[in-house]
């Protein structure tokens, strides 16, 4: 057990004001006898996304077996390594169409090209089809996180957005973790229900509608959607709360987080994991994305031992003179092997989260099976070597079970310049999405399970 | 080899245009950039699109800019269909870019032939360049969009005169290419923010219509809802409605129905009914208001017509106090849209001259310029530790931001020649911000109007804020600087750097050694570099005397700085006010279409398309007859075709 993070087992339910309503797993998860290949309804996906790639060859586990079994992760990614069965590594994935840190981040997860002018990543991201596939499943469709970005280009929109509803259509991302324990958790309490309100809103939007021209008709009806949304997730919340069941462990971990983002990076990048780790054990959503930062980071980790120097210019670590344009003037290095030293550190600073979420997702466990059994979460960066700015051979790890659909503890090599894309469609599939293409991938990535 | 990390690696986001697309290959060019000649334009005019350009593009471009692969996410095949093909002007400049470096097709494929080449360049120039835009007619339009967090906090403000700044903690407006967060295709309302909305507005409710509310001015705030005088009960009929109708029409931000009025009266009605007090009951009515599309949109009324149409009184008010004030029209300015008085353009003339004295104009400076020149991100994203640098508070950032937002506004306000925005003799200070510029006898915390004696300040280049949001935390960048001058200020575009263009020396001892300038003139050492860096790297080099927090100095590591500059076509000139003097004596034409084109862009709040070229050409045209004097600039932008005119789009999927 690490500290730091929320969802300790030693923290009781405390200072939870009356107004909690928790939407208990009642049926779903309890069902969960095994990992049960036909039933998708137990599985959740989750996408951590990082910036700024890794250097080459910090990717690469030391020892692997027969089959690409892995025996042996690296040094750097030695956080990790208690968690070797579950992970899949893939060789050889890339994003034929953007990268980079804007097109790059942008696309990630929709495998289209990026128009800046106007506003177009080619298409849905993969976690919004999912969403919309599961839409009125669960409490909400999905969670969209990402942590307050560092450094320029915080504001920039192709850095600060992955998950699209539609080509043209980035999701909002929440960054304050009480935030998003509120949309899960509490029911607001106002003199007049939410429903009332919602009820007067929607007629007079509906009206609204029949008053503008047809050019505006597509704005309205996204005003209405979001509405109805939010109408189907009081809706759900108060039939889920009437249902609720007792479930001791997850209510015990309910704990809102505190109103300020927390001044230790540490602590807020493990509550926005436990966020993600308590909607799916309470079965809020089945999909979330985290940004870890924007497509661009500048963020400081002076506070990781032995590592100075922005993110982005320790990813340019072949030139360590501390005089590119990247770095910051201030810092510099003894060499190009010392900087390197330091953008692998914070790679793996963020490989040692990447465990504490595995972890949790671990520990939370139902008849033998544990949550991690039945998730399929890719964690990844739209860029392979930060110095190269290349896109091929992305650093990409596919960590758990899929519900028994997937065959961990293993790297698998893939022909070079096999899309990103055909694994996106693989996991889609798997959450029960019928589609046989995604982007330019027209048949899943079969090895996944053989 | 450059000697740097190209500018597609770091550049920070000073304004938002998105240097991005990495492009193909290119290779020393041994020929030097291509030049033109009479008989290449000649060949060009007779040339056909289908029968000479298309083919010549298939055999060299379409392998990786095409269908199947679009190197750089550029796809020529599809592009070359779009008509006219200044609809992709930017994309078309940069191929022309590079095809006159020879940058393009890369040396090992296929060599393109000299005289194709030529045709090639001569028929886009001619395509693009010479596009005649008098046959061009499109006001545009605006589509139905969300405030701004901005937007709404102000009018927020406006509506209950409390500023309770709810929308602070949503989840922050992102600005892609236009460079402002008023954008409308990146302004809708999804989900997780209307339930923000949704909180908003019972932290708004909780806050002003409570039982008990906390501060004079909250009650006050309700006051002014719940009863037009202390006197009236809401309990008569008449003053009840007259109380709601005189709510929505300000938070609609025009006169509502009388329907829309009845429903609202019967909200509160219902309400009573339940046993809720008067102002339980106005909650219920004001919950429902601060979410309705209504008050969270833009709307505006649009006929059922293919031709373009003028835009209404109320939708004009609107755009005009958005444009002006960043927030909701006042009493005069509805007046005007209610009598439509406003629609007569001696009285639009009078209310923008009235509403450039308002107060609330300031958000040209604090809105507008800020985010046209990037300084609102100081204090937010250049931030340092305060321990190791205590002199670098939050309050300095305050007054850099302020000298900005004041001086700005004072050039509309006063009605100054643009010119002034670059060569000024005064600046706005207060005590500790002039100690930071070395300037004697200002005293305390208020910022006021100076007069320079040095040349160095006065004008935008000289200001702390826009130097520090164009260098990096603790260092310059004269290139940064340099194309932020070039692209930013004064809008000349530039083709994203050839990808090759990230190499750069290992050789560290040799690198450690050079100065930053010795540095930028490698880049003089291949021509692919030289096109851009010999325009971009003096403009940063003249400024290198501010520091990276805009102060004065004179040396770096010990080292004297030289800031004696030369352009390509031979100018010479040296440090801030040989910049300036530069500018206005040769870029002003340059300087004044930037400043038309983004105010224009800003004032709409879209990004502006190929047919707005026109209006954006005849507004600098007539402009300079005015000695391009900032009053005259905004009173053309709104008298403007594409401010006052407006035309449904063919489909209602995306416009090009």
């Amino acid at each position: 057990m690490r500290p730091g993070g929320l969802i300790s087992r030693r923290v009781m339910l405390r200072g939870i004001g009356a107004s909690l309503t928790l939407p208990l797993l009642d049926a779903s998860l309890r069902r969960t006898a095994g990992a049960d290949e036909a039933n998708p309804d137990q599985r959740r996906l989750a996408y951590l996304y990082f910036p700024n790639g890794v250097a080459e060859g910090a990717w690469e586990p030391r020892r692997v077996g027969p089959q690409g079994r892995l025996l042996q992760l690296n040094h750097w990614m030695q956080p990790l390594e208690p968690f070797r069965d579950d992970l899949i590594i893939p060789r050889n994935l890339w994003t034929p169409r953007g990268n980079g840190h804007g097109a790059g981040t942008a696309t990630w997860l929709t495998g289209g090209g990026y128009n800046g002018a106007r506003i177009d990543a080619g298409g849905a991201s993969v976690d919004q089809l999912v969403a919309r596939h599961l839409k009125g499943r669960t409490l909400l469709p999905s969670l969209e996180l990402s942590l307050e970005g560092a450094g320029f280009f915080s504001n920039s929109l192709p850095r600060n957005a992955i998950s699209w509803t539609r080509g043209d259509r980035p999701q909002p991302r929440d960054t304050r973790p009480r935030a998003v324990f509120d949309r899960m958790f509490r029911s607001r309490s106002g003199e007049t229900s939410d429903r009332s309100v919602l009820d007067l809103v929607l007629e007079d939007a509906r009206r609204v509608k029949r008053e503008v021209g047809a050019a505006d008709q597509r704005q309205i009806d996204e005003y209405l959607e979001a509405v109805r949304s939010v109408e189907k997730r009081v809706a759900f919340a108060e039939n889920r709360s009437r249902r609720a069941g007792t479930q001791p462990e997850l209510q015990a971990s309910l704990r809102r987080p505190p109103e300020e983002i927390p001044e230790d990076h540490r602590a807020y990048v493990r509550l926005m994991l436990d966020m993600i780790v308590l909607a799916f054990w309470a079965d809020a959503t089945r999909v979330a994305t985290l940004m870890l930062d924007h497509g661009q980071s500048n963020r400081y980790f002076n506070f990781i031992d032995g590592v100075q120097g922005t993110w982005h210019a320790l990813s340019h670590w072949r030139d360590a003179s501390g005089k590119t344009e990247d770095d910051d003037g201030v810092t510099s290095w003894n060499s190009v092997k010392q900087k390197r030293e330091m953008y692998n550190r914070v790679v793996r600073w963020h490989h040692e989260q990447v465990a504490y979420f595995l972890d949790r997702l671990q520990s939370v466990k139902h008849n033998g099976t544990s949550m991690l059994d039945n998730c399929m979460v890719v964690y990844g960066s739209s860029l392979s070597d930060g110095h190269e700015h290349s896109e091929d051979n992305l650093p990409l790890i596919l960590a758990g079970g899929g519900g028994g659909t997937i065959r961990s503890g293993r790297q698998i090599a893939y022909r070079r310049e096999t899309s990103l894309s055909r694994l996106h469609l693989s996991l889609l599939q798997r959450m029960g999405v019928d589609r046989e293409r995604f982007a330019d991938a027209t048949r899943p990535l079969s090895e996944l399970d053989t | 080899m450059c000697g740097l990390v190209w500018l597609c690696a770091g550049i920070p986001a000073v304004p938002a245009s998105e240097p991005e697309t990495r492009q193909p290959p290119s290779e020393d060019a041994d020929d030097g950039p291509v030049k033109l000649t009479d008989s290449d334009a000649r060949r060009a005019r007779a040339a056909d699109r289908g029968r000479d350009v298309v083919p010549l593009l298939e055999t060299h471009c379409f392998d990786c800019h095409g269908a199947e692969e679009q190197h750089g996410d550029l796809n020529l095949q599809a592009l070359i269909q779009q008509l006219p093909l200044v609809r992709n002007a930017r994309s078309w400049t940069n191929v022309i870019e590079f095809l006159r470096l020879r940058s393009m097709p890369p040396a090992e494929d296929a060599d393109l032939d000299e005289a194709d080449r030529r045709l090639l360049i001569s028929w886009l120039r001619q395509q693009v360049d010479g596009f005649d835009y008098s046959q061009v007619d499109d006001p545009g339009y605006e589509p139905a969009r969300r405030l701004t967090h901005q937007q709404y906090n102000h009018t927020v403000r406006d509506l209950f005169g409390v500023n309770l700044r709810p929308a602070d903690r949503f989840p922050a407006d992102l600005s892609g290419q236009s460079g402002f967060d008023n954008s409308a295709n990146s302004l809708q309302v999804q989900s997780l923010l209307f339930e923000r909305y949704l909180g908003a507005a019972d932290a708004i409710v909780e806050a002003i219509l409570s039982d008990r509310p906390r501060t004079e001015e909250l009650q006050d705030a309700a006051r002014r809802i719940l009863s037009a005088n202390r006197d009236q009960r809401l309990s008569d009929a008449k003053t009840l409605k007259s109380c709601i109708a005189r709510l929505l029409n300000r938070a609609y931000r025009r006169d509502a129905t009388p329907s829309q009025v009845d429903r609202a009266v019967a909200v509160f009605n219902t309400a009573r009914g339940e046993g809720l007090t008067e102002r339980a009951a106005m909650r219920r009515v004001l919950r429902q208001i601060l979410v309705s599309p209504r008050f969270l949109m833009h709307l505006e009324e649009n006929p059922n017509t293919a031709e373009a149409f003028r835009i209404g009184a109320w939708d004009l008010a609107n755009r005009l106090s958005y444009f002006l004030w960043s927030t909701m029209p006042d009493k005069p300015l509805f007046d005007q849209a209610r009598s439509g008085g406003l629609l007569d353009e001696t009285v639009l003339r009078r209310e923008v001259s009235r509403m450039l004295r308002d107060p609330r104009a300031e958000t040209l400076g604090s809105v507008f310029a800020a985010q046209w020149f990037g300084f609102q991100h100081l204090g937010t994203r250049v931030r340092l530790d305060p321990i190791d640098n205590p002199w670098c508070t939050d309050s300095l950032m305050e007054a850099m931001k302020s000298e900005s937002t004041l001086c700005f506004v004072e050039l509309v306000r006063e009605n100054q020649p643009l010119r002034k925005l670059i060569d000024a003799d005064f600046t706005y200070l207060n005590q500790e911000l002039a100690e930071h510029y070395e300037i004697e006898g200002v005293r305390g915390p208020q910022l006021r109007r100076v007069v320079l004696r040095q040349s160095r300040r006065g004008g935008i280049f000289g200001q702390g804020s826009v130097l520090a949001v164009t260098a990096f935390p603790g260092r310059t960048s004269p290139v940064v600087r340099g194309r932020w001058i070039l692209t930013d200020v004064l809008g000349i575009p530039l083709p994203p750097p050839p990808p090759d263009a990230d190499e750069f020396s290992e050789e560290l001892e040799e690198s450690r050694r050079l100065t930053v300038r010795q540095k930028l003139e490698r880049h003089a050492g291949k021509a692919s570099c030289r096109a851009c860096h010999g325009r971009i790297d003096p403009l940063g080099l003249s400024l290198e005397n501010f520091d990276w927090f805009g102060r004065w100095r004179t040396r770096v590591r010990g080292r004297r700085i030289e800031a004696e500059v030369r352009l390509p076509d031979g100018t010479e000139f040296e440090g801030p006010a040989g910049l300036k003097r530069m500018i206005v004596q040769q870029r002003m034409d340059d300087l004044a279409a930037q400043t038309t084109r983004k105010m224009l862009a800003f004032a709409l709040g879209r990004q502006l398309e190929y047919y707005d070229e026109k209006t954006v050409r005849g507004i600098v045209g007539a402009w300079k007859q005015d000695d391009y004097r900032m009053q005259s600039l905004i009173t053309r932008i709104v008298t403007s075709y594409p401010f006052q005119y407006k035309r449904n789009p063919r489909s209602t999927g995306p416009r090009e």
